[in-house]
């Protein structure tokens, strides 16, 4: 007797009467040289599914089938209803298995979703702890991975266990202070968490630390300000940031007007910039927002230099 | 700002090349594209859009391949009789007693009709008995629970398949879809669809920062998607104002730069190239790549008719004429290192087309077929 999880073997689909995939037409585009074991595979997978046969044998052979051809999707869907049909006790070894799929196949995005399906309709027992290490290794390998991400993301909402994800993204932004799927990650925790007004502050000093490390990085000016969107609106940006985000920009006069680039010096921060340029615009010191959008399109971020120059124009009219 | 100087892509050695590196790949294939078998009609979408999008008589040429195009209709009759019905991504998916249509598959095989038929009367004709099976298809995909939309059901029954993904491709693919088989007013799309629950999922993926994504890290593929799914349905006016500023200025953010302090990453951000200058990409911090030129582009056509002067679109072109486009074999890579490929290569094409006017962003087909087709 062999099982699910078993090696697949010709063998046991002897009595199977394929149903042969159709090759060689008149006026086809796109016709593949097919290997002779992809048609047999094909054609032994198509006849299962028009019979439905829900055993061992059907899900060797889907294991085989998405081994070579992962985008199949209805090889995984069939796969699936074999799983509930003969095989929900035994989720361990279908994860096992899943897992050596996801390593094989890092951008398919199937894998997620058929994880997904198997967490949420079978996994009653289950908690986040199973789903972590694959997870880990997949964002280690590739740490701007969108589906781990918004799997990872999926899963905790789903376990509601939240006590592994501070210490993850901290470690990939240690790794990688440019990592936006990290800091984005990192919100999506903090907004989750109801953190109180400390952690708001501690949080505040990490991430102005990590931008002193590199002020031109976009994701922790962003994580920043979103911080100050969220967790405090009512202050509004003013005072501290407006002196942490002046530091930057040290040596320019955004009282005076710029004429040309060369006379303008050394920043070392647009988004400090393009911050104050904002703040001083609500503020309505309407000619320092003027002069630093000026500055920007001359100098520091040319390449939106129309932009900010539209920017100008709103704030005359 | 527009360098006009150099103006539409020139007939030149470049393009020969190009048109080739097409045609090469509705040819036959080799047996390393097994693993695209299933969705085959992609492959055949991504070359006939770009022949096409490049003003070559696709009509004419491969006119003969429309029965067998064809042939990748197939419906399903579920257990309450209804008649579904759409088109599978390879014939070898067509298998008695399975329901495998595919929504995806669905719309390249809607467009490649179009770069085939002839006259506004044969489309129509070819499209008119499938209408209505395609139409119950794409309303069994929509979720009841968040008003998504799935790309396949279930291969036994019309319930969206528990294994599938949904997100904002589909139901882009699904608006789309609609679109071209004639929904054009909010009431048409509501006949079929439920719009109201569309719209509250397309809402939800909205970002703090502008942009569409899911659990809130913003992507221009998925704007794209948003965007043009909500320039079909005729709802972009249901972003506010403050949020479409948020989206414009996320979207021109999006285009890499090798000059001001943009610079200062150079050594220090390993996904920074100031080489890429003038590129797109589509997150935060991440390589300029290819196709998000053509995701970022549309996305702003999508938002301000202005988007031509926000934007450096001539760096953009630069970027895929100079950088990403391969000068052996005249295909377009993701960037300046990896081998030329299909996907990116019709994204390319719809790039530049784009900046030249010449084509429709929202639907993703050359502006000379959906005024061909009244669309
Ligand atoms: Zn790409």
């Amino acid at each position: 007797m062999t099982d699910c999880y078993d090696e697949f073997n010709l063998e046991d689909y002897a009595d199977v009467e394929p149903l042969p995939i159709v090759t060689g037409l008149k006026d086809e585009l796109c016709q593949i040289m097919y290997s002779e074991e992809y048609k047999q595979l094909m054609g032994l997978m198509r006849a299962f599914l028009s019979s439905n046969e829900l055993t061992p044998r059907a899900m060797r052979l889907t294991a085989r089938v998405i081994a070579v051809a992962p985008a199949f999707y209805t090889a995984w869907n069939y796969r699936f209803n074999i799983v509930v049909a003969i095989a929900k006790d035994r989720l361990d070894q279908e994860f096992q298995w899943l897992d050596e799929v996801t390593l094989n196949n890092p951008k398919n995005y199937q894998i997620w979703s058929y994880r997904q399906a198997l967490v949420e309709n079978l996994g009653q027992d289950l908690t986040l702890r199973g789903d972590l290490p694959i997870m880990d290794m997949m964002l280690d390998d590739d740490t701007k991975n969108y589906h781990v991400w918004s799997y990872r993301k999926w899963a905790v909402l789903h376990f509601k266990d939240f006590t592994h994800e501070l210490s993850f993204v901290d470690k990939l932004i240690d790794r990688d202070v440019y990592n936006n799927s990290a800091w984005n990650h990192r919100m999506f925790y903090m907004k989750n968490v109801s953190p109180d007004d400390r952690t708001i502050d501690e949080e505040i000093t990490y991430t102005k630390n990590k931008i002193e490390l590199v002020p031109q990085n976009i994701s922790s000016w962003n994580y920043l300000r979103g911080l100050y969107d969220h967790f405090k609106p009512e202050t509004g940006h003013k005072g501290e940031l407006l002196k942490f985000a002046g530091g930057f920009i040290d040596a320019l006069d955004l009282n005076a007007t710029a004429d040309s680039a060369e006379s303008l010096p050394e920043i070392e921060s647009s988004y400090a910039l393009e911050f104050l340029a904002s703040e001083y615009a609500t503020e309505g010191q309407l000619q320092r927002a003027k002069n630093a959008y000026q500055c920007l399109a001359l100098k520091y971020d040319p390449i939106r230099g129309s932009f900010w120059n539209y920017k100008i124009t709103t704030l005359e009219a | 700002m527009v360098n006009v100087s150099r103006g539409n892509w020139p007939m030149d050695q470049g393009q020969r090349k190009l048109v080739k590196f097409l045609e090469r790949h509705l040819g036959l294939l080799p047996v390393t594209q097994e693993g695209n078998d299933v969705n085959k009609l992609a492959i055949v979408f991504y070359s006939l859009e770009s022949l096409s999008a490049l003003d070559e008589l696709v009509c004419k040429k491969y006119h003969p391949y429309k029965s067998w195009l064809l042939k990748h209709y197939t419906t399903w009759v579920d257990a309450d009789g209804r008649e579904l019905g759409g088109f599978v991504g390879s014939l070898n998916l067509v298998i008695p007693g399975v329901n495998s249509l595919s929504l995806a598959n669905t719309l390249f095989a809607l467009v490649c009709l179009l770069t085939l038929c002839e006259s506004y009367e044969e489309f129509e004709n070819t499209v008119a008995p499938l209408r209505k099976p395609i139409i119950k298809f794409i309303k069994c995909c929509q979720l009841k629970s968040n008003g998504a939309f799935v790309s396949v059901l279930n291969y036994q029954s019309s319930e969206p398949s528990p294994v599938d993904h949904h997100d904002l491709r589909f139901c882009y693919i699904a608006v789309s879809i609609l679109y071209l088989l004639g929904d054009r007013s909010i009431s048409d799309f509501q006949r079929h669809i439920n719009v109201g629950k569309l719209m509250e999922y397309i809402m939800a993926q909205r970002c703090d920062v502008g942009g569409f994504g899911e659990f809130g890290e913003p992507h221009a593929g998925y704007t794209s998607c948003a965007l043009s799914a909500l320039k079909l349905l005729g709802q972009l006016d249901q972003l506010p104002n403050t949020y479409k500023e948020e989206t414009i200025f996320w979207l021109l953010s999006r285009q890499t730069s090798g000059e001001g302090c943009e610079f200062l990453q150079e050594g220090k951000n390993e996904n920074y190239d100031a080489l890429d200058h003038g590129g797109f990409q589509g997150r935060e911090n991440k390589f300029a790549d290819t196709c998000y030129v053509f995701w970022c582009l549309n996305s702003l056509q999508c938002l301000t008719p202005e988007w031509t002067q926000f934007t450096r679109t001539d760096l953009a072109r630069s970027f895929l004429q100079s950088r990403t486009q391969n000068s052996v074999v005249g295909g377009f890579s993701k960037n300046d290192e990896d081998d030329p490929d299909l996907y990116h290569t019709c994204l390319a094409i719809a790039g530049l087309r784009l900046t030249e006017g010449k084509f429709n962003g929202e639907l993703c087909i050359p502006l000379a077929l959906s005024d061909k087709f009244r669309l």
